[in-house]
């Protein structure tokens, strides 16, 4: 391997970490969120007790709000755990490049069999890294797959949530407000996760 | 890569000097390694660090079959002294590490398993290589707090760390110290500023005084011999350390 391989294999790997970097503080952003939105849908839920039996509707959507929220944080979890992994990974294989370029340049400087085994152990630890790190991306690339469809039926929720609160009589104005802040928030996840499924880390090998 | 001077051979026992590396970028400090060898099994003292590792392994490769490393000393914990441990272990996963007990559970973080290391206590200890007595020398507050020499009482050779260091010019960069007045001006800064106690500095002058040693080998620099090993314990007891300069 040329030493402008190396540097660019070391470029790649860490080009490779800030994008991950990145992909986490969108998901921790989406978790604070999940939050606002668990709080926000306790709040519906007691307002749709006070409207009585006209919002009895928007009181079941906003019981669903609610166990979506909760499983949002559940996947946000899943997404975290997988994101800690990849640092794992992308770590190990920084410090592959590493060791194997100052191997190189020992075998260089002094040419030896037994480095050469050496060597070879090492790249096939390496090749095992990557492809550990490769399968790593897809599972995250499913997980993100998997919280976007669950946003997209949070999505409907909040929709639902709106018509619903055209039927609340005189409460109508308070439960339109709080339904509209769902459906904003939750689009804003919804286009957060859009863009984390679009980033480059995905398209790497 | 870096030159080998054998400075001490019995038979089959040498004391092997990895100096100078033409090839090293500036923003390193130059570092003395050595070998010590005796009944075809070796042990390394201060490997190094990492970004030296190639030139150290090829230049010990031209004088030693590096699997036959059965260990190697480090006086402390430093990134010059033993952040290339990773790649010694990947040629001889078996080697072991000797080390202040203090630093045995951190330079792990560099490299190796728990089997890995050997943890020195604060007395010393003795350190058997193929046969061959070293003796393991406190000499801790100079300037790590768990900081080790090492001594061949055979070939009254002293593996002395940071202490003797010089940081010289490139155009002084002979194996030996010549004319230890022109020598020791580039080893003052370093001893006032690295040494951190007197009263440990005091000690070690005390012991060391009374050793029998011909050559005083420091891991930065150029070697003592003769005379000049007494010369610089008798400079080093005047010096005031523990000063940062300004």
């Amino acid at each position: 391997m040329t030493t402008a391989l190396t540097v660019s294999n070391q470029a790649s790997a860490g080009i490779d970490l800030l994008r991950i970097v990145r992909i986490n503080e969108e998901i921790k952003s989406v978790v604070g969120v999940a939050f606002k939105i668990n709080i926000m849908a306790l709040n519906a839920i007691f307002l749709a007790k006070r409207a009585g039996t006209a919002a009895r509707g928007f009181g079941v959507l906003s019981n669903e709000l609610r166990v979506f929220s909760q499983d949002l944080r559940t996947s946000m979890g899943v997404l975290t755990d997988l994101i800690h992994r990849c640092v794992n990974e992308v770590s190990v294989v920084l410090q592959d490049i590493r060791h194997t370029r100052l191997l190189r340049a020992a075998v260089t400087m002094s040419p030896q069999s037994r480095l050469n085994e050496i060597i070879s152990r090492r790249e096939s630890g390496n090749d095992a890294h990557k492809a550990r790190l490769s399968s790593l991306r897809k599972q995250l690339q499913r997980a993100l797959d998997d919280a976007f469809q669950l946003v997209e039926l949070g999505g409907v929720l909040a929709k639902s949530a709106k018509i619903e609160a055209a039927y609340g009589q005189s409460f109508a104005g308070s439960l339109a407000q709080v339904s509209g802040e769902f459906d904003g928030i939750v689009e804003e996840i919804r286009l957060s996760l859009q863009s984390l499924r679009r980033s480059a880390f995905f398209s790497a090998n | 890569m870096k030159t080998t001077s054998t400075i001490f051979q019995d038979g089959d026992h040498k004391w092997v000097a990895i100096v100078r590396d033409p090839a090293r970028p500036n923003h390193l400090i130059d570092t003395n390694e050595y070998l010590i060898t005796h009944g075809g099994k070796g042990l390394l003292l201060d490997p190094g660090g990492a970004e030296v590792f190639p030139a150290v392994f090829s230049a010990l490769s031209s004088e030693f079959d590096p699997t036959a490393l059965s260990a190697v000393f480090a006086s402390h914990q430093d990134p010059d002294i033993c952040s290339s441990l990773a790649l010694w272990l990947e040629f001889n996963p078996s080697m072991r590490c000797y080390v202040s007990w203090l630093w045995s559970s951190f330079i792990p973080h560099f490299g190796g398993t728990a089997e890995t290391f050997v943890g020195i206590p604060d007395e010393g200890m003795e350190i058997s290589l193929n046969g061959l007595s070293l003796q393991a020398i406190p000499a801790h507050y100079l300037h790590s707090s768990g900081n080790f020499h090492l001594y061949d009482p055979q070939a009254k050779l002293f593996f002395s760390g940071d202490v003797g260091a010089a940081l010289l010019p490139p155009t002084q960069n002979g194996l030996f110290v010549e004319n230890f007045d022109t020598h020791i001006r580039h080893a003052e800064a370093f001893h006032r500023r690295w040494m951190g106690s007197n009263e440990a500095k005091r000690r070690w002058c005390e012991r060391v005084a009374q050793m029998n040693i011909d050559m005083l080998c420091p891991q930065h620099g150029a070697i003592y011999r003769g005379a000049d090993v007494h010369r610089f314990i008798n400079w080093f007891d005047g010096l005031q350390v523990g000063i940062a300069g300004g």
